[in-house]
């Protein structure tokens, strides 16, 4: 299985990645006089070191571990005013996190279809990322995100494969009033190939059928007042899942996954203050899966807080808390415990986070960070489906983590 | 056109663009939306290329608080985006300010930043109006 999942996961983006390369390169090759500014590169390299005591969020032996990579190289080519061509391939290693290997990031077309002083409008065609949330778009660049571990309430490492873009088409219209702020509308239609890690990941390894995305809709508003410090945003997201059990002996059955999330954000971004904060909630319908008669759709919750204090240009502090259950009529987990005859307990229905850290910059392009987490609870650890209480068997537990970045 | 003749005491840093744009006058919210990417054309349709220094220069420290009336980490924020997630493309970053000067100097449609006008040549010097 883990063969197939490594023929799968790098195979499929691969193949895009070289036709992206290959293109432009192709492209550049033939327009020997393309500006610096129509072709540009960038990317970063961050290597850090991760310690969890009493979960098997980063590895099972809950060791220190350097399973903290993540390497990043894109480019973007101007074919014409109107066209664009870009892709970005990333490299991740986050132990038990996600899947460890290659992956193309984005690789896209964007079509400027209308510009003018106040408005622009764009479509964005292949593999985009998700960008409807604070954090979304930028979860793999260390430095672009404000810590190490997102919280895992809203940006949970399971889902990241998933959650952090889809094969498809994107619509991105932006307007900008000098008396009433700026605007910006996002829509996106596509979805994501799963694989077999990932369904591992999520619905444990005695899931021996295959899981596909059907499809991912997700819309988003953002909306700054003018010279304002704040922004706010609100975005939907719907997505349904299929899982077909296997023809061989598999615990499961057929069955249907739905996801709707409603979300509302906030961010101010002041001279020393910065703060910001989601809520997301989610109806999760399963249909079948554990017996074809199954049904059931919970509500979950989840938010963050938080704030950074920029000391100086070089030095920045972090505090953070987020809350998340995955029943909102069950947040202290006890009929999960009851209705599982005991097998799950309750600590698995919540996840709570107390997050402090640091960042220094040694330079414009050298970072290094460092955090402490206090966790309660055990909602966001994988497998999500089939929980492993005997692997996280504490209610509380803890996280430190230092990372070194470097970008260009 | 030759610089000098706008009087620019009141900054210690001065907007600058080649000498084929014929915008000699922005508003702040103008040089936002050019320098948060929100306008990436001209009024004559002609794509503005946007040059900066590194994100911990003094100058460019001054420019995004005076000129911008932003600070430097929301550029970082809104640039990063762009530029690692495929959704545009962010300003050009050299090294140093004579590299800035001389990059605006020879790119049609270009926008920057010196410290002094005092002695450059061969660049238009934008009027900010707030």
């Amino acid at each position: 299985m883990l063969l197939k999942l490594k023929a799968k996961m790098v195979n499929i983006p691969m193949e895009k990645l070289f036709f992206v390369i290959f293109a432009t390169l192709y492209l550049f090759s033939i327009n020997v006089e393309a500006a610096e500014q129509d072709f540009q590169f960038h990317g970063f390299i961050a290597q850090g070191l991760i310690d969890v005591d009493g979960s098997n969020f980063v590895n099972d032996d809950r060791s220190l571990s350097p399973e903290l990579t993540e390497v990043g190289l894109n480019a973007s080519y101007q074919l014409s005013s109107n066209f664009r061509l870009t892709g970005q391939v990333v490299y991740l290693n986050g132990g038990n996190r996600y899947a460890e290997g290659v992956r193309v990031d984005y690789a896209l077309l964007d079509w400027l279809v209308f510009d003018s002083p106040n408005w622009q409008a764009n479509i964005y065609l292949g593999r985009f990322k998700n960008n409807h949330w604070l954090y979304s778009s930028s979860r793999d660049i260390p430095f672009a995100r404000p810590s190490i571990i997102l919280p895992q309430s809203i940006y949970f490492d399971g889902f990241r494969d998933i959650a952090v873009g889809a094969d498809g088409a994107a619509i991105k219209i932006s307007h900008s009033d000098d008396d009433y702020g700026n605007f910006d509308f996002n829509f996106s239609y596509g979805s994501n190939p799963i694989s077999d890690k990932q369904a591992e990941i999520i619905l444990s390894e005695f899931a021996q059928g295959t899981v596909k995305q059907d499809f991912e809709t997700q819309a988003s508003f953002y909306w700054q007042p003018a010279f304002s410090f704040w922004r706010f945003g609100a975005s939907y997201l719907d997505s349904d899942f299929s899982y077909q059990a296997s023809d061989n002996v598999d615990l499961f059955f057929d069955g249907d996954f739905s996801f709707q999330t409603y979300s509302i954000n906030a961010l101010y971004e002041g001279e020393s203050w910065e703060f910001s904060g989601e809520f997301h909630q989610s109806v999760f319908t399963t249909k079948g899966f554990y017996h074809p008669l199954y049904y059931k759709a919970p509500v979950a919750q989840r938010m963050y807080v938080q704030s950074r204090y920029k000391v100086s240009n070089e030095l920045t502090l972090l505090a953070r808390y987020e809350n998340f259950y995955s029943d909102r009529n069950d947040k202290n987990g006890d009929k999960l415990e009851e209705n599982s005859g005991g097998l799950i307990p309750a600590y698995f229905a919540y996840h709570r986070d107390t997050t402090l850290g640091l960042s220094y910059d040694f330079s414009s392009n050298l970072r290094l960070r460092l955090e402490y987490h206090w966790f309660q609870g055990a909602g966001r650890l994988t497998p999500v489906v089939l929980p492993n209480p005997k692997i996280n068997d504490s209610k509380n537990w803890q996280l430190w983590a230092m990372q070194l970045m470097y970008w260009f | 056109m030759f610089l000098g003749c706008i009087n620019s005491t009141a900054y210690a840093v001065e907007v600058i663009m080649h000498p084929s744009v014929s915008e000699p006058i922005l508003t702040t919210s103008q040089l936002r939306r050019i320098y948060t990417m929100r306008q990436i054309q001209w009024a004559d349709g002609r794509r503005i290329t946007v040059y900066v220094l590194p994100r911990q220069h003094l100058l460019h420290l001054r420019f995004s608080k005076e000129r911008l009336q932003m600070f430097p980490y929301q550029l970082d924020r809104i640039w990063n985006k762009l530029t690692y997630s495929g959704l545009g493309v962010a300003p050009i970053t050299v090294s140093t300010p004579e590299d800035l000067l001389e990059a605006v100097r020879k790119t049609p449609g270009a926008i920057g930043y010196v410290e002094s006008v005092q002695g450059v040549e061969a660049v238009n010097v934008v009027k900010i109006k707030s």
